[in-house]
């Protein structure tokens, strides 16, 4: 018997298991210890080693599977997605199927001799989508531990703490190996509350802030109210199936029975409340408030967990829903789910970036453009579920490519811009101390923090000059997320928003309008507050003597940077091997011939499907959404924000891109100041009023009468309990206690009585 | 021989008498009086039993029984004697050490 690298995928999600209690352990009789500080980075160092080995094991999983798909012929080029044959191979694991289904663990549920479900084994199921996220987690797992080497073991508030963050850092990168590779709803699950509870515990690492403890305690709620119809959900897909499995609830079979028995409307449901678990992971409108607030975690954290990883979970759990709108025999029965979730995405899309055009803090603004491009992806995938609920499979599949395409180019992208503005802040931060260090303040470093906000942008600008492979990884990956054409996010996102209209030009897809539109608007915004970001930190003079003394020589910090920037710009490797239709399952193959790649990717960004009857109007929108989002978001931004660098020069590849700001804001004259002090400005500053509407909710309708509620059963139930026994006892001995005359007579009368009663007793039980 | 009947009847009566006694008198020497009667009324109904089935143990029992009964007797008065010398009483109804 062969072992081959599915026989080993159970270790994925085991070895950073195990490496977390270790890393705790040790870390808490070690702590302090120059040797642990210094070699073992307080853990880091075991936590990078595990992550690297995982990702070995999840590479060679992936290329045996792609390699196994490779054979597969493309003869099925259009076939169903629900058509996912699972076969439980374990000899001959990589077999080819496209999706692949290992078991290991079996719990039989019975009812007395009857099998009623072996459900509850864990076991590894692929396909494209897991492949792709496995990649996504387990590269960028590894990037961002090495770039926490650099970022928490250098500052000195984290010192003795690292340990804490570390064996976090790994719990939380199984929990999403597992969900990923899960072939179960429940396993999906229980490793997404996993998630969720490293989200909390990392966004509180600082617990001892208030402000970080009152974002844990939002972010874990939110999320709970998702989780609630999360579980909600599954139940109700549980009493439809008697499974959770992929294998079983995809089936045609099972999706035969529930037809049969006319439950479509609740299967409809049970999906929907599922759509609610992945709003609130994937931070949409309306469960989207955690999310600007968790970026009280520590950079790394904001990076992992708040835009590369965690927050895809959601959107993955729509992927794992999309077989259901695929199958013919629910055709248009799951119209209006996935109706709503291109309008959620939609609306989100542009309502995260008009929050985004305001905000100060660096991390607050990549926290909501996270948000905005979460969104263009659920309206992909609404879009991909309405089209393939249609039966338009092969636009359908398209969308859903380009969405999948889309989330590994976010993933990839937002990851660095969060690494790279974490350098910033680290550098903003380590210059501050070094300046009050410099005026004699060697009593306490950190008395002045309050008054110095290291993520500001306002305190920043001009780094460009400072910090040249930030200022370069942040370029790109505003591009990439901007959509600057031929780098990665470019593809994904012209394919998701000429999906959408090529949906909302379908017959029927008339409601999809809304959605288009409003991502052909958000493609604009990005391009602004993508570039007004960059511009702020980067171009212009130093706002602050602070920024002036930044310098870039932390280690460890720049080689993650350096490595994602190279995998941003080699998206364009991946478009030209036809990576959308290889992640829509259309295409059995990837072929590397970079010429004709583009070409036919180009062909699709412009005519998803291949159908070319509304071709001339999806050409006009793509052309609008470069125009859009390369022309007027940019040089406004660079209008209002622009400027030339005063002492330093910036990189030759970054220099073009100042001088242009320059120009564009000294021939321009734009009055920002009446903008700025609109009322408009300020709701937005105020994130629309939603967080505070919340809050009054909360308070007014649930924590108060639920306060009451607690009171009047500490009060009645639990006092009165104790007080009942307490005066119970006192009343009973002070009746006993009278019986005690003291008079010898009444003594020797109960003990007659006494004795008469014992007569009694026995005369009665003979 | 008298039929055990009567004695057993005697018994009873004196058993009841002392009883009474008990429960009505204040003074304690009456009441100390009307134990050592309830005492002799189990002492007739032993003898009357030994006497029925002709076996010695109820007469042992018997005399077991007026040796401790003396023995209580004397306690019994030492008691009153102690008690009517710090309390200048013997009446029941005054002397209520026990109470509460």
């Amino acid at each position: 018997m062969m072992m081959s690298a599915i026989d080993y995928a159970l270790l994925i999600p085991i070895i950073p298991i195990v490496a977390f209690p270790v890393i705790l352990f040790i870390g808490q009789m070690f702590n302090g210890m120059p040797s642990w500080r210094k070699a073992w980075k307080e853990g880091g160092t075991i936590a990078v080693v595990v992550l690297g080995v995982v990702l070995g094991l999840s590479l060679s999983l992936i290329s045996g599977y792609i390699g196994a798909v490779s054979g597969w012929d493309a003869g099925n080029a259009n076939g169903d997605v629900s058509a996912h044959s699972a076969t439980e191979s374990n000899d001959d694991a990589v077999s080819a199927n496209v999706g692949e289904y290992d078991s290991w663990i079996n719990f039989h549920i019975t009812d007395g001799d009857n099998l009623i479900s072996e459900s509850f084994g864990f076991g590894i199921y692929l396909d494209h989508a897991s492949v792709m996220l496995l990649f996504v987690a387990s590269f960028l797992c590894l990037m961002i531990g090495i770039f926490s080497l650099g970022y928490m073991n250098t500052d000195e508030i984290n010192l003795d703490r690292n340990h804490r963050f570390y064996a976090e850092f790994l719990l939380f990168s199984a929990g999403m190996f597992g969900m990923v590779l899960a072939d179960d709803f429940l396993w999906l699950f229980i490793f997404w509350e996993i998630m969720g509870l490293c989200s909390y515990l990392l966004i509180g690492f600082y617990y001892d802030k208030p402000s970080a403890a009152y974002a844990a305690k939002k972010a874990f709620l939110t999320t709970r109210v998702g989780d609630v119809f999360l579980f909600i959900g599954l139940l109700m897909m549980w009493n439809l199936f008697n499974s959770l499995e992929f294998a079983t609830v995809w089936s045609d079979a099972a999706i035969a029975q529930v037809v049969a028995d006319g439950n479509q409307g609740q299967l409809h449901l049970a999906l929907g409340m599922m759509f609610i678990g992945a709003v609130g992971k994937s931070a949409q409108f309306p469960l989207h408030v955690w999310l600007p607030d968790a970026m009280e975690g520590p950079t790394p954290v904001s990076a992992l967990i708040h835009a590369a990883t965690m927050v895809n979970a959601g959107l993955y759990l729509v992927v794992r829903m999309i077989p259901f709108f695929a199958n013919d025999q629910l055709a248009g029965d799951l119209s209006t789910l996935a109706l709503t979730i291109a309008w959620i995405g939609g609306f989100t899309a542009v309502f995260a970036a008009l929050i985004a055009f305001v905000q100060k803090d660096i991390k607050k603004v990549l926290a909501y453009s996270t948000m905005s491009q979460l969104a263009y992806i659920f309206t992909g995938l609404g879009a991909a579920a309405w089209l393939l609920n249609n039966g338009h499979t092969t636009a359908g599949l398209f969308a859903f490519g380009a969405s999948l395409f889309h989330l590994f180019n976010h993933a990839m992208a937002k990851g660095m811009l969060f690494m790279a503005s974490g350098s910033v802040i680290h550098e903003m931060h380590h210059a501050h101390h070094k300046i009050n260090h410099s005026h004699g303040d060697h009593d306490d470093g950190h008395h002045e923090e309050d008054h110095f906000d290291a993520q500001d942008m306002t305190n920043m600008g001009g780094l460009a000059g400072k910090m040249p492979i930030t200022a370069t990884a942040m370029a790109v990956g505003s591009m990439s997320i901007i959509g600057i054409p031929l780098i990665g996010g470019f593809w994904s996102k012209e394919g998701i928003i000429a999906s959408t209209w090529k949906a909302a030009l379908t017959d029927g897809g008339f409601l999809l309008f809304g959605p288009a539109l409003l991502l052909l608007i958000g493609a604009g915004m990005t391009g602004f507050y993508m570039s007004r970001m960059w511009f702020m930190t980067f171009a212009g003079k130093a706002n602050t003597p602070v920024a002036d003394e930044v310098v870039e020589d932390t280690p460890f910090i720049p080689i993650p940077l350096v490595i994602l920037t190279f995998m941003t710009l080699g998206a364009i490797v991946l478009a030209s091997m036809h990576f959308i239709g290889w992640a829509s399952e259309g295409f059995g193959h990837l072929s590397l011939d970079i010429v004709s790649g583009l070409v036919h990717e180009l062909k699709h960004a412009f005519l998803p499907g291949g159908d070319d009857s509304v071709s001339s109007i999806l050409f006009l929108v793509t052309m609008l959404t470069i125009f859009l989002s390369m022309i007027v978001g940019p040089f406004t931004a660079m209008a209002l924000y622009g400027g030339r660098l005063d002492a330093y020069k910036a990189k030759p590849w970054l220099q073009w891109l100042i001088r242009l700001s320059h120009k564009v804001n000294s021939r321009s004259h734009f009055d920002n100041t009446a903008w700025a002090e609109s009322s408009l400005a300020e709701a937005l500053d105020k994130r629309l009023y939603i967080d505070d509407f919340y809050d009054n909710i909360c308070e007014k309708w649930i924590v108060v009468p639920f306060a009451n509620i607690c009171a009047w059963f500490d009060r009645r139930v639990i006092d009165g309990a104790v007080k009942g026994i307490e005066y119970g006892s006192q009343e009973t001995s002070t009746y006993i206690r009278s019986l005690t005359t003291g008079s010898a007579r009444d003594y020797i009368m109960m003990a007659v009585l006494g004795i008469f009663a014992i007569f009694l007793l026995i005369w009665g039980v003979a | 021989m008298i039929d055990p009947t009567y004695a057993i009847g005697l018994g009873a009566i004196l058993f009841t008498i002392g009883l009474w006694g008990a429960f009505t008198n204040k003074n304690a020497i009456i009441v100390l009086m009307c134990a050592e009667l309830i005492l002799n009324a189990v002492n007739i109904n032993f003898i009357a039993a030994a006497a029925q089935y002709g076996d010695v143990t109820g007469w042992v029992y018997a005399v077991i029984a007026i040796a401790i009964a003396a023995a209580e007797v004397a306690i019994g008065l030492a008691i009153f004697l102690s008690l009517y010398s710090q309390r200048e009483t013997i009446n029941l109804d005054e002397v209520r050490l026990l109470k509460n």
